[in-house]
């Protein structure tokens, strides 16, 4: 295969195949540095946090929330949707990419996932304690009963049941189906041991067999063909939580797309902030390089300047449409009670991504270190924007509202970083973090020395 | 390889036939069909956005790929570039409507305008639209004019700088192709149903004009590989192109069915209007328009041995566009022509296939200006090594 | 039954292996099987493998799924339990649509998972019958099987004509007895 000498190499510091296995597997062996150990301490220490908030929210009630009457959905639902964006990256990296041949993938593609992973178990969380009684959650599932009652599929809360479980499921099985070949790798590294045993179960029995491999892509390319579609049909139902009502702010076509867009944009966004410490704590800087933080930046210009585009839209529809109350929503979110949680939205999503424009501050870690957590942020916004103040001021002025959070509510979202983190700090300690298998596959044509020899046969 | 394309005697025949045979059928339909002005001005709206469209999505494909870095393109990309330096006929074929405003944009009549309009009218109004149409086709032509220039540049230098410059005018134009494609849309197109609004028609209308580039490109290759040019096009690349049509389809059938589910589902009358429309009085089209736009490429093309089969490749490309042909059709006509007035009969075919066998000289002129590929591209050479995952 | 004897060669480049058992299949002697770290490309064209048949059952699965939950959706609203919402039909098509395509997906991916896991003969704690540990760091493997001794050393030229080193005649260790 072909490549052309002016593309970057994806591999730097000329790997063998050898020292591409040494140096990712190198972080799990030996015993876990100090670092590793303060990070979890921290991560269970929020999870212990949001266990006593959960606690108290099923002891006491959805009461212990700062909701009323007319804002119904405050942080629960906020932290819901943002974390399911966030957990659209890995399989957005893993399926679509993987459609679109891009070769730097390898390298990010399984913590990424393994954050979809996370990132959508903390999110179910939310609807779940929202019920107010965890029980209820076993309702949602459509199954013989005695009550005689089905679910009501017309209802978007319910296509969000089985999108998001669809979705967790489909990206559980592509991960560790990408897995396994790695976890084969780490079994066959180490010594008779009861370790060694566990990932051998783990790792179900594979060899390597060529028939198995051809297998395997087969079945890699559809299920990303399955997952892609499936990337963008989560958020567009999540969306539709929204956009299906008739509430002013929440109703307008564009959201399916323009919340997928979101999604991956602010998905990218927590992928970068945390690759860019864990390439440097576990020196991976040769295989996650800069030229991958900088196709990242690109991923996150692109949605965030779709999104931003989406914001000008609805404003302009909002006007255009002639709809007083339409009209009305808009001039509020931007100077009503609530126009700093619009105008930290606007900043952080559309304004500081455009720097990204700029080669330099797109190559530069530090400045990308700085604006994804940005992202972050206004991404978080966007969704208390879109919830919070669309439902605060209602159609009947008599019941118009404010709202602010419990500490229970800060609790619960807390804690869901924790778990977030506890499982991420589990998961770069046992688990390879960057996909052995698929880099050694890009090696021949996108390593270092391997590019540098076609630049000379090129000669 | 022959990489110089000449027009033929016989391709000459052939368009001009085509050219003929529409004129032709225009004055048929003229004489013995029943007509209205609307209508007639309604067809030059919908094949001068037809043409200048494609376009518009031809360029975006190249420039798209520029940015993206990618490298099996560059084997169409001259294909795409011809048929997107044509900017300049689109544009021809497209303003002309600033003469017909009063049968197809209700809003221009600012005599009577109810209370709704009236609140519009600060974009809505005739010295805004041409500023803006004025705006849109000088920025995309000068923009495409660029591109095309160094792309032509660098057959003849295979200096990198042409290239990153190239790149560089390449994201200016998506950049500009982003806000544009959705204006544009509500202007020509939306605005028709002067009262209703719809936030996603934008990207809804640059999709789908997206995908019908998509299968005129298809059906580009086939043609001139059946003339004997691009025989160093293979299996990949046509199955490339015939992944493209499939994803955009399904892309475009997603955006179909948000815009629809949530008028639908909200039920408010302001926007249903637009459905309730089509469904009663284009009932047949209207269903006919979602199976071939979307039905017809899913299952054509699902298999991959489909995707690498000229003819089949061929034959969906050619019902695809017929199928964004009638998307168009039904964006335009219920608003213009109202259900009585509207019909696809011998007037609106000789439309079409005048304007596009006047498109098809056009792009053949173009081609003939430059290497069938560009061979100073840096990615050039992977084009022609690489394979599609089984 | 006799104890089946196998003799492995190993490459360290994926370029080498590719030529190496085109070398090899010029004398009739059957591979029995490749191992390598990753998949390499071009290998199952070398060794004619058939394409799978995954993206068949895929197909159909998803089909099934989307059928059942479509079927299922209607059953419910249009006889089991219709529920009036926003005084539209019990048979409205678009509501049904969301879940149709996620189950559609679940089905399609479930069943390649599955169908890939069987058909290859792995699982959870499946044995592995592994020939030479380091074939999942950097070892391309080659290995031939056989059954009569006089073979021995016919096998052992073939490989070393074809370029495969450290050649040796081997018996598998079966992990997770």
């Amino acid at each position: 295969m072909y490549i052309s000498p002016i593309r970057e190499p994806l591999v730097t510091g000329s790997k063998s195949y050898k020292q591409v296995t040494d140096d990712i597997t190198k972080p799990m062996d030996g015993k876990p540095g100090r670092l590793w150990f303060v990070g979890l301490g921290l991560a269970l220490l929020a999870l212990m946090l949001g266990g006593v908030a959960i606690f108290v929210t099923v002891w006491d009630g959805i009461g212990s929330w700062g909701l009323n009457r007319t804002i119904g959905w405050g942080w629960g639902i906020t932290n819901f949707v943002w974390w399911v964006g966030i957990g659209h990256a890995g399989t957005f990296i893993s399926a679509i990419l993987l459609l679109f041949r891009q070769k730097w993938r390898t390298s990010i593609n399984r913590s990424a996932e393994a954050m979809t992973i996370f990132a959508v178990m903390c999110a179910g969380l939310f609807p779940l304690l929202h019920m107010g009684r965890l029980p209820l959650g076993f309702f949602v599932f459509p199954y013989p009963n005695t009550r005689d009652l089905w679910v009501n599929f017309n209802s978007p809360l319910l296509w969000d049941v089985f999108a998001i479980s669809t979705y967790f499921m489909v990206s559980l099985l592509f991960w560790y189906m990408g897995l396994i070949p790695d976890i084969a790798t780490i079994r066959d590294r180490l010594k008779r041991s009861f370790k060694k045993k566990v990932y051998a179960v783990l790792s179900f029995g594979w060899t390597g067999s060529a028939r198995h491999w051809a297998r395997h892509e087969s079945m890699s390319l559809i299920l990303a063909g399955l997952a892609a579609p499936l990337v963008l049909s989560v958020h567009s139902i999540v969306s539709m939580d929204f956009a299906t009502s008739v509430i002013p702010g929440w109703h307008t076509t564009i959201f399916p797309p323009y919340f997928v867009a979101g999604a991956v944009f602010s998905g990218f966004a927590m992928v970068l902030t945390l690759m860019i410490i864990t390439r440097k704590a576990l020196n991976l800087q040769n295989y996650i390089t800069v030229g991958h933080v900088e196709s990242m930046n690109k991923v996150i210009i692109a949605t965030g300047s779709i999104v931003g585009i989406a914001y000008i839209t609805e404003l302009f529809m909002a006007w255009y449409s002639g709809v007083v109350y339409e009209r009305f929503a808009f001039v509020n979110r931007a100077f009503g009670p609530y126009w700093w949680a619009y105008w930290i939205m606007m900043t952080c999503n559309v304004i500081t991504p455009q720097l990204f424009w700029f080669k330099k501050i797109r190559r530069n870690l530090a400045a990308t270190f700085i604006i994804s957590i940005f992202v972050n942020i206004g991404m978080w916004f966007e969704r208390f924007v879109i919830i919070v103040t669309s439902l605060h001021r209602d159609f009947l002025p008599s019941s118009w509202a404010m709202y602010s959070p419990t500490w229970v509510e800060v609790g619960v979202y807390l804690g869901t970083f924790g778990l977030f983190f506890t499982l991420f700090f589990l998961f770069i300690r046992f688990f390879p973090v960057v996909a052995i298998a698929e880099v050694k596959s890009v090696l021949r044509s996108s390593g270092e020395n391997f590019v540098r020899k076609g630049v000379e046969n090129e000669k | 390889m022959d990489n110089q394309f000449v027009i033929t005697k016989n391709i000459k025949t052939v368009l001009t036939v085509g050219v003929i045979t529409g004129v032709l059928l225009i004055v048929l339909g003229l004489i013995f069909g029943s007509w209205t002005e609307e209508r007639i001005w309604a067809n030059i709206l919908l094949n001068g956005f037809l043409v200048i469209s494609l376009s518009l999505g031809a360029v975006f494909f190249v420039a798209v790929h520029l940015i993206a870095e990618s490298g099996w393109q560059t084997t169409v990309q001259r294909i795409a570039e011809a048929i997107g330096s044509n900017i300049w006929l689109g544009a021809l074929m497209i303003v002309p409507i600033v003469f017909g405003v009063h049968s197809l944009y209700h809003w221009s009549h600012t005599e009577h305008l109810d209370s709704v309009l009236q609140l519009k009218q600060g974009y809505l109004n005739l010295p805004f639209f041409i500023l803006r149409m004025i705006i849109y086709i000088a920025g995309w032509t000068f923009l495409i004019y660029k591109i095309r220039q160094l792309s032509l540049k660098s057959d003849s230098s295979s200096d990198l700088k042409v290239f990153y410059k190239l790149r560089t005018y390449s994201a200016l134009f998506v950049v500009f192709i982003a806000i544009t494609s959705s204006t544009s849309a509500w202007d020509w197109l939306m605005s028709i149903d002067a009262h209703w609004f719809s936030t996603l028609y934008g990207w809804y209308t640059f999709i789908g004009l997206f995908v019908n580039t998509i299968a005129v490109i298809i059906i580009l290759v086939i043609v001139l590989q059946k003339l004997g040019y691009l025989n160093y096009i293979n299996d990949e690349h046509l199955h490339d192109l015939g992944k493209y049509l499939f994803g955009f389809s399904i892309f475009w059938a997603y955006l179909w069915i948000s815009q629809y589910l949530l008028i639908w589902y909200s039920n408010i009358p302001e926007e249903t209007v637009y459905y309730v429309e089509r469904i009663t009085n284009f009932r047949v089209l209207f269903y006919v328009n979602v199976v071939i736009c979307f039905v017809v490429p899913f299952f054509a093309l699902m298999s991959r041995g489909n995707k690498r089969k000229v003819s089949w490749l061929l034959y969906t490309s050619i019902i695809v566009f017929c199928g964004h042909w009638l998307d168009l059709f039904l964006a335009i006509m219920p608003g213009t022509t109202g259900d009585a007035g509207a019909g696809i009969s011998v007037l609106e075919i000789g439309f079409t296939i005048l304007y596009i066998s006047l498109f098809c000289f056009a792009i053949f002129k173009s081609l003939t200006k430059g290497s069938l590929v560009p061979q100073n591209h840096p990615y050039y050479k992977e084009s022609f090594d690489y394979e599609n995952i089984k | 039954m006799k104890n089946r004897q196998y003799i492995t060669g190993v490459y360290y480049d994926d370029k080498e292996l590719l030529d190496g058992i085109i070398q090899i299949q010029k004398s009739d002697i059957p591979i029995f099987d490749v191992r390598t770290p990753f998949p390499v490309h071009g290998l199952d064209d070398v060794l004619k493998f058939k394409r799978s048949r995954l993206p068949r059952l895929g197909f159909v699965a998803g089909t099934l799924g989307a059928i059942l939950a479509f079927v299922f959706q209607v059953w419910v609203f249009s006889s089991s339990w219709p529920l009036n919402f926003g005084g539209k039909p019990f048979f409205s098509v678009p509501s049904f649509i969301p879940v149709t395509f996620e189950m559609a997906v679940l089905f399609a991916a479930i069943s390649l998972v599955f169908g890939f896991l069987i058909k290859s003969g792995i699982g959870p704690g499946a044995p592995a019958l592994i020939f030479d540990e380091r074939t999942s760091d950097n070892v391309f493997l080659v290995v031939l099987e056989f059954v009569d001794d006089s073979h021995e050393q016919k096998i052992f030229n073939v490989l070393k004509e074809a370029g495969a080193e450290d050649i040796k005649s081997i018996n598998p260790s079966l992990q997770n007895e």
